[in-house]
């Protein structure tokens, strides 16, 4: 006996795009709620010049974003970037030995235990790591008196643009530390024992061979650095001095200062927005090569 | 030591035809000897073999060659110099991975130049050694290519050449075919053969695939449990095994244990723990077993079977047929004994007529095919 | 059609999209009122008053004798700038306060923007008590919306054994610029610290005048390498320290600083040639829960007597004149404290400007930091 099974079932059968679009929605509305709209509101106020709390949005034009082509605002902007960018360098400097040491000369059992205590910092307020700064580097603070006792006269570095490197440098390095040791702790030894085998001496084995290797894990760990760091508020206010105006701090001052201009303050955000994606794109493009060579 | 420094070491007063020794090597990993006081001696130019089951150290022997690991005692000489203090970049070896070991982040011309770029050949030299080596394992077409890009076969390739293209002393291959399937296996085999003819380089492989060992190799040394049981040419492995265990590894064999009965300067009479009364041949080696346990070894191919008793004068018993398989160009009779032991034949072609489970059948072979290994 | 045009045709109608959006929120006419504050709807628990204030105007002692006279438990929230308690109370976040302590000019800006409830003066006792010029303010007429609080200046204060003679008027700082190199401090306030640049330079502490504020902008490049930092409160702790030997400073935080710290040597001047003058009320935002508790809250701080302990234990000025009368003499005399009638003859408060002023003045702020 046939019965007319199959075209029963796909009758009842619910349409293919179903799961995928099931699955995707929360992660979907989740994104529009907290990162479409709120970025498009901001968008939209960063088109109406001087707006303040109290007024009514009314988007006019480019103005805002025409000021921040004024020459006033472009050391600002130079100002982060070298925050940035120097403390990306700095986190790659001091945190890949670290993490090499970890990955690859700690013994398994030890590993977890070793890495956690990098990573410990990360459990107290960052607010408060940033302060403990200011006692150690203060003109009378923990480095000068012990750089005294050794006979060097004091440094100042505090309010400085150093301080503000150390401090976000120290924020930052526990992240570092983490996304390259996942990624050389995926390291092949083999492949250091064929380089070696070819005539590599361990200098040349890392350089040719153990750097290459961990270029996504390099990438990734700088992408992360640079993004936060663009908008660290916390170590530029705290140590820096003077002239430590950065663009997170330019943001703050229009929307939560005396000037109330959230529509500049927006345009600000925006821009600060563009220049992040900027550096994704690049830095992942630059990660997609090693993707073709095979990860 | 510094390069000039080996350079500069008289050769000890060796063969100088030797390419490797080591010499009552020994290799301790956690209290547990890997390798026992283990002599070999690599002659130039051979293709030698080391062949063993999985544990048996065969891979740390090499690995002592090759650097990768230092011996807990006794000394590795290559061309007659002492090795043991020296690192791996700084031996005139080069090795081929069990898994080839490319790196995926260069292209395959790449991986091949990389020992010459360290010796900082010129770009020129380069180009032509590279392009040379890739001919030499007919992967000329795939140099912009990456060894993700690559199959199975087309990677070992590339290994072989980036070892190849440095022109080592010595090239040691770590199970080079065990990745791949029968066919491709075949195939290389016969690559790897031609290579090490045209070449004339010194080929230290180590398998556990006797086939594999005994088709390529000038000579084998049979590893078991860190010791070297044997070592000798392919033949004389086959024919002569100086212990069971080589017996049994090599081939299919038949053991019987048992214990000398009477001898003479080159047979013996053996009664089997079964009871069986089997007349053997003294080992070849010179050694000549006067009493105690010894273990006989027949192998299938030197049965015969017969439905009659035998007239000749060898070791003929009866028993009946159990099981057949059929494998193509010969098929394998397992004969139970009237005393009980299981005997396996080895005769080319099927008879139509196979007999059945009651009838007795009769297998023989004469002494001189079967031998007299003493238990170690 | 294969894969990679299929994808790129998505992308393409992705950035259709998004240009489609982005065209419509620039039309006029979708307009939404950014941060409005309305009044509340509902009123909160009564025995509950949540109060929005400085560090300096509040501690334990007196939320709890407040509570044993009242019943009602006070919860007290912290600001360190006018622009923070704004913004924060724009954000929402600041209905939950019924009493909230806005400085002078920020008390003129919140009721234009009409944040602040009226007060009802016959609920209010001892109004009387004020001093005479606090009666009736500039700020906000007949103090309909507001009740003062403290009141004080804007000066310096310093190391004396590291300055002698010490500074007496703005010029000084720049007159002392070698010896106070890297060891001083300014507020964090741009129209404080530009006002006194601009008082130094013999204009008024508001000026709009273009010219006027770009000379003051001018003569700050000339300080700025030997200022540490901008702050409003980090100085004090690197005072006592040794690390800084001046600092910008409001007074109340300067005398509550040298009162506690009798043995540190350290003086707060009024600069001679004039200063700002600040002064704190109390106000009752529209969007109290709790308004009866808030009327509660203001009649005890203008208890004289609460008034007294108030001063002797935080140290600001009280604008209470029967308070006054009752404080010990050393504290009454305390110049730093309540400056002379002629002194503050000399001040000027500080008035709002106009958004496009405080553009201007934002801008030079903006260069001068970041330059």
């Amino acid at each position: 006996m046939t019965l007319p099974i199959a075209t029963r079932t796909e009758a009842q059968a619910p349409p293919a795009w179903l799961q995928p679009v099931l699955m995707l929605a929360p992660a979907a509305v989740w994104l529009a709620l907290l990162l479409v709209i709120p970025t498009g509101l901001i968008f939209q106020l960063s088109l109406v010049p001087g707006i303040r709390p109290g007024q009514v949005v009314n988007p006019s034009g480019l103005d805002n974003y025409i000021r921040i082509l004024q020459p006033d605002y472009f050391p600002v902007l130079t100002r982060s970037l070298f925050f940035a960018l120097g403390t990306t360098i700095a986190c790659l400097i001091l945190g890949f030995p670290v993490a090499y040491w970890i990955a690859i000369k700690v013994p398994k059992r030890w590993q977890n235990l070793v890495l956690l205590s990098f990573v410990l910092p990360l459990w107290t307020s960052s607010l408060l790591r940033s302060y403990a700064w200011i006692t150690i580097l203060r003109p009378t603070g923990v480095l000068n008196t012990l750089l005294g006792k050794v006979g060097i006269p004091a440094l100042d570095i505090l309010n400085r643009e150093p301080a503000v490197l150390i401090g976000m440098t120290y924020s930052l390095l526990p992240y570092m530390v983490l996304i390259l040791y996942a990624s050389l702790e995926k390291l092949d030894r083999r492949l250091l024992e064929a380089a070696a085998d070819l005539g590599a001496t361990p200098r040349q084995a890392f350089w040719r061979v153990t750097v290459p290797q961990s270029l996504t894990g390099i990438a990734a760990g700088a992408l992360l650095v640079f993004i936060t760091s663009m908008g660290d508020f916390i170590n530029p206010e705290i140590l820096g001095g003077a002239s430590s105006m950065t663009v997170a701090r330019l943001i703050y001052n229009q929307f939560l200062g005396a000037t109330q201009n959230w529509g500049f303050g927006s345009a600000l955000s925006m821009v600060l927005i563009l220049v992040v994606s900027l550096a994704i794109a690049l830095l992942l493009k630059y990660g997609d090569r090693n993707a073709a060579g095979g990860v | 030591m510094s390069q000039a420094a080996i350079q500069n070491q008289a050769p000890t007063i060796t063969d100088a035809g030797f390419d490797v020794e080591l010499r009552k090597v020994s290799k301790v990993y956690n209290n547990e000897t890997v390798v026992r006081g283990i002599d070999l001696s690599i002659r130039r130019g051979e293709f030698f073999s080391i062949l063993g089951p999985s544990g048996c150290g065969k891979t740390t022997t090499l690995r002592l060659m090759a650097g990768f690991e230092t011996p807990s005692a006794g000394d590795v000489l290559i061309q007659g110099r002492f090795m043991n203090q020296v690192p791996p970049y700084r031996r005139p070896v080069n090795t081929v991975f069990q898994s080839y070991a490319l790196f995926n982040h260069l292209t395959v011309w790449e991986n091949v130049a990389f020992g010459l770029r360290l010796r900082k050949f010129s770009k020129a030299e380069i180009q032509q050694r590279v392009d040379e080596a890739l001919k030499l394992v007919k992967m000329d077409g795939f140099a912009k290519r990456f060894p993700t890009q690559l199959s199975g076969g087309q990677q070992q390739r590339v290994a072989l050449a980036r070892a190849l293209v440095n022109r080592p002393t010595v090239l040691l291959l770590d199970e080079p075919l065990g990745a791949l399937d029968l066919k491709l296996r075949k195939e290389m085999q016969m690559e790897l053969s031609n290579l090490h003819r045209e070449l004339g380089l010194t080929f230290v492989m180590v398998t556990h695939d006797q086939e594999e060992a005994l088709s390529l190799s000038d000579r084998i040394a049979v590893m078991n449990q860190g010791k070297v049981e044997q070592i000798d040419a392919p033949e004389k492995i086959y024919q002569q095994p100086q212990t069971p265990f080589v017996a049994d590894f090599i081939g299919d064999t038949n053991l019987f244990h048992g214990k000398i009965e009477g001898f003479y300067p080159t047979m013996l009479w053996v009664i089997t723990e079964s009871g069986l009364k089997v007349k053997a041949k003294q080992p070849e080696n010179g050694n000549t077993l006067t009493s105690g346990a010894v273990v006989l070894s027949i192998r299938p191919e030197n049965i015969r079977l017969s439905l009659a008793v035998p007239d000749d004068e060898g070791n003929s018993f009866e028993g009946r047929l159990r099981n057949v398989m059929y494998l193509g160009t010969h098929a394998h009779y397992q004969v139970e004994l009237l005393s009980g032991d299981r005997v396996t034949v080895m005769r080319p072609n099927v008879p139509t007529h196979l007999p059945g489970a009651d009838t007795p059948i009769f297998v023989s072979w004469s002494a001189q095919d079967c031998l007299a290994l003493p238990l170690v | 059609m294969d894969v990679s045009s299929a994808r790129s045709l998505t992308r393409r109608q992705i950035m259709q999209a998004c240009l489609a959006i982005g065209t419509g929120l620039m039309l006029p006419g979708c307009g939404w009122t950014l941060a409005e504050v309305r009044p509340a709807l509902s009123k909160g628990n009564k025995d509950e008053l949540s109060i929005y204030t400085w560090e300096s105007y509040i501690d334990p002692e007196l939320t709890e004798t407040f509570h044993t006279q009242t019943g009602i438990n006070v919860t007290a929230d912290i600001y360190d700038s006018n622009e923070t308690m704004l913004a924060t109370f724009q954000s929402g976040k600041g209905a939950i306060y019924s009493v909230i302590y806005p400085s002078d000019y920020k008390v003129a800006e919140m009721i234009e923007r009409k944040l602040l409830s009226v007060l009802d003066h016959s609920r209010i006792n001892g109004i009387d008590n004020l001093m005479p010029e606090f009666q009736d303010s500039v700020y906000d007429p007949g103090n309909q919306h507001s009740m003062p609080i403290s009141w004080g200046t804007t000066g310096l204060i310093y190391n004396t054994e590291a300055l002698n003679p010490g500074p007496e008027d703005w010029e000084d700082l720049w007159r002392m610029q070698a010896k106070l190199n890297r060891k001083m401090t300014l507020l964090a306030d741009f129209r404080e610290v530009m006002g006194a640049t601009l008082k130094s330079l013999g204009f008024s502490y508001n000026s709009t005048n273009p010219s006027e504020v770009r000379q003051a902008y001018q003569k700050l490049v000339q300080l700025k390498p030997a200022i540490t930092t901008f702050t409003t409160d980090a100085w004090r702790d690197r005072l006592l320290a040794g690390d800084l030997i001046l600092a910008m400073a409001y007074s109340a935080d300067a005398v509550r600083l040298i009162q506690e710290n009798p043995d540190a040597n350290l003086r707060y001047v009024i600069p001679a040639s004039g200063t700002s003058l600040w002064s704190d009320a109390m106000v009752i935002p529209v969007t109290s829960p709790n308004p009866d508790a808030a009327y509660e809250w203001i009649n005890f701080m203008m208890q004289p007597s609460v008034a007294v302990e108030v001063t002797r234990r935080l140290f600001f000025a009280t604008p209470n004149q029967a308070a006054y009368d009752q404080l010990p003499l050393p504290l009454r005399n305390n110049r730093s404290l309540f400056p002379p009638e002629a002194v503050i003859q000399a001040c000027e408060r500080i008035i709002p400007l106009e958004p496009k002023e405080t553009e201007m003045y934002e801008q030079y702020w903006t260069k001068l930091t970041s330059g």
